[in-house]
């Protein structure tokens, strides 16, 4: 039996140093931050840096898992042309709201982080720090700058839109133009053995962009949305919705199961020619690039429907700063985005490595990207639908709205109507 | 004198880890239950409202927060019978002397050192992919199909990664107990007549009680807590059909951004969870017996 007990002790040591490693690591995490902003601020360690103080070191936190390489490769260039540090912290894209909400109230915020705009940034409001002084907003897009209570807050990343992203060797956009005419062509896609379009299943490219149409083509998507979460109209009621749930049953019949899709298959089932269309936006061409040159093949067109012809373009995020953070860091952070939008590394950055329609004005859009073009095409032509997305209440795509369409994909009986009906329940109890 | 001395050794090595409980499970703790009866949205700047037991009343109107319960409880089940029965059928095997029962030890217990979230990215891509593959190519699409993608088989997906990581470390404590037992009273069994089910049933097993008590309370606990393989096996889906209690209150506190009453489920979850391994190591304990 003693032999037991030293064995059994021998293990309760191991467990307790696994805990204490775990603990450890973390330490690490913090402290190592903590270390790096407590060395910083005394003014020029050692020989370099002559003339300049060396500002505080910072941090970034950002949504779009799309830029993450291009982001900390610019950082690495910032600190070579002005000897500042910044941290990139990794994407973490549908998680991300969570985790900044987390980082945020436990005091351990980047300094500079991203906002969608409306009620994501209306719930962050307090952590915005106001940027009306800063040189670079004045030259933002007229009515693109996010602002709160009148003050400008966030830069935006840039414009972007989404619709059908299609294979112009398989498909023709004239023939998708209605609920007919979409119908006939996934079918004959179906027929050729291709998968006509796909949807994935991130909870923003399963439902939250899908069903931006039905609300944007609303005379006052903001005030649908009002009434709907006062539970004044019914999705299931609208006539554009119950379209909607048509053209869904029409891509549930024909095309893959999206639960089984993943983004990155779905990006490649497309590039290499399986899939006919995706619903997507211009920052899936990031994507594409890996797959080889296309240009020449790709395009992108309105989700058809009710007739529409018309893009959603939107600002989906903008770069602000954390208004809790030390002073020391706001005003390394404000060094940051000033260089970011003024000098001709940033700008560059912005337009060829991130590969973002910029809303600047002092930015010029060379260069484009096939599905970018079309973007910046139509918010130039004022083609264009609205993102009603922006106006949800917070968070409903990943929490309450994803399960849902998880549902019905899953479930072969369910009709778009039900699906509707379903949206509506999910939506009351999001929005109380 | 040789007391203060005794003493100030019993300090130094009690304090620290006194002050260090204190500061990260004690106090948080404390805010914890004083947090689960407010409502409050999480962002410092805003008011936290006193609401009394009113979160604690919404928790059990909460249907989601119901059915979560519900498949913890199932998981909970199917992965303690699973772990312990597979753990032990393991340990009997290595200890049977045969030729490769070393390499066989380590095998079974090298899932283990891979982390939850890992394991349950690789069984994510053998679900998707592999099972897929199989059911193809050998028609037996009923069995071999994507798992996750099912609400009910999702579960069972679940159970399957926790009892490959877990399987392998009981196995390790059920490998300790048998090695504690004499091999001078196996051989007078055998001696006696006794075939291997009694020496089993009536020699092992009771001798290997303090191995079950330990074993039974870290899977139950592992499994009622359990994060890791749920969120990066299923995330919860599909249509939250595999959101564990851990899970549906971290959704609650983050994704809903309700803080209290997110807050008050960890309070009953930590409750069920105190009950239920108090309960079972009480009664595991008492049948414990000694040579």
């Amino acid at each position: 039996m003693k032999q037991v007990k030293k064995v059994f002790g021998l293990l309760t040591a191991t467990a307790l140093v696994a805990a204490m490693a775990g603990c450890g690591s973390a330490n690490n995490n913090a402290s190592g931050s903590s270390a790096g902003s407590a060395s910083a601020p005394t003014p020029a360690a050692g020989s370099a840096a002559p003339a300049k103080e060396k500002l505080k070191k910072i941090s970034i936190f950002q949504s779009k898992v799309e830029i993450t390489d291009a982001l900390e490769a610019l950082a690495k260039k910032y600190t070579a042309e002005t000897g500042n540090e910044v941290e990139v912290w990794g994407a973490a894209g549908d998680a991300y709201m969570t985790q900044l909400q987390a980082k945020l109230t436990a005091n351990q915020g980047p300094t500079v982080f991203s906002v969608g705009t409306g009620a994501q940034a209306d719930k962050l409001k307090s952590y915005l720090y106001d940027l009306g002084n800063e040189p670079f907003t004045k030259n933002i897009a007229p009515h693109m700058e996010l602002k709160e209570d009148g003050k400008v807050v966030g830069v935006p990343y840039g414009v972007e839109g989404f619709g059908l992203v299609y294979n112009k060797d398989l498909v023709d956009p004239k023939n998708v133009t209605d609920l007919a005419s979409f119908t006939k062509t996934m079918e004959k896609l179906k027929a050729d053995g291709k998968n006509p379009l796909s949807l994935s299943q991130e909870a923003f490219f399963l439902i939250g962009h899908i069903l931006n149409t039905p609300f944007a083509l609303q005379p006052d998507p903001k005030a649908f949305i009002d009434k709907l979460n006062k539970g004044e109209v019914k999705m299931a009621d609208t006539k554009e919705f119950q379209e909607f749930g048509k053209f869904m049953d029409v891509i549930k019949a024909n095309s893959k199961n999206p639960m089984e899709v993943k983004y990155d298959s779905q990006m490649g089932d497309f590039a290499t020619g399986k899939t006919a269309m995706v619903h997507q936006g211009n920052w899936s061409y990031s994507m594409l690039k890996d797959f080889g040159n296309m240009d020449a093949k790709i395009g992108m067109m309105p989700f058809p429907l009710a007739g529409n012809n018309k893009i959603a373009v939107g600002v989906a995020s903008n770069w602000v700063i954390n208004s809790k953070a030390s002073p020391d860091e706001i005003k390394a952070g404000e060094a940051f985005l000033n260089w970011l939008f003024t000098s001709d590394t940033g700008k560059n950055a912005i337009v060829n490595d991130f590969k973002f329609i910029p809303a600047m004005t002092n930015i010029e859009a060379t260069k484009l990207d096939p599905l970018s073009k079309a973007v910046y095409d139509a918010t130039k032509s004022g083609q264009t639908i609205p993102w009603a997305t922006a106006y949800y209440p917070s968070n409903i795509v990943v929490n309450d709205l994803a399960p849902v369409a998880q549902a019905y994909f899953l479930d072969k009986n369910m009709t778009g109507q039900q699906l509707l009906e379903k949206l509506d329940a999910a939506w009351a109890k999001a929005a109380k | 004198m040789n007391k203060t001395k005794d003493r100030a050794w019993f300090a130094l090595f009690t304090v620290p880890l006194i002050f260090i409980f204190t500061t990260v499970v004690i106090i948080p703790f404390i805010i914890g239950i004083y947090y689960s009866f407010v409502k409050w949205d999480g962002i410092p700047a805003n008011p936290k409202v006193f609401v009394g037991f009113d979160n604690y009343v919404q928790i059990f109107k909460d249907e989601r927060f119901l059915a979560s319960a519900w498949h913890t409880v199932k998981f909970t089940v199917l992965a303690l019978l699973s772990v312990n029965v597979l753990g032990l059928v393991f340990s009997l095997l290595v200890t049977a002397k045969l030729r490769v029962s070393n390499a066989a030890r380590t095998m079974f217990f090298m899932p283990n050192l891979i982390g939850g979230l890992i394991l349950g990215y690789i069984w994510q891509f053998l679900f998707t992919d592999a099972m897929e593959f199989i059911g193809s190519k050998t028609g037996l699409g009923h069995i071999f199909f994507n798992w996750l993608l099912s609400p009910q088989f999702a579960l069972y997906a679940m159970v399957v990664v926790f009892t490959w990581q877990m399987a392998g470390y009981t196995m390790i404590i059920y490998i300790a107990g048998i090695q504690g037992i004499p091999d001078e009273m196996m051989e007078a069994a055998k001696v006696d007549g006794a075939n291997l089910w009694q020496r089993i049933t009536k020699i092992i097993f009771p001798l290997l009680m303090p191995a079950f008590t330990i074993c039974l309370f870290m899977t139950l606990s592992g499994a009622f807590k359990i994060y890791d393989v749920n969120l990066s096996l299923t995330k919860g889906g599909p249509n939250n059909a595999t959101e564990m209690f851990a899970m549906n209150i971290f959704n609650e506190i983050f994704g809903y951004g309700h803080y209290g009453l997110g807050q008050a489920k960890a309070i009953v979850f930590f409750i069920i969870v105190a009950v239920l391994t108090l309960t079972q190591v009480a009664i595991t304990k008492k049948r414990e017996v000694q040579m």
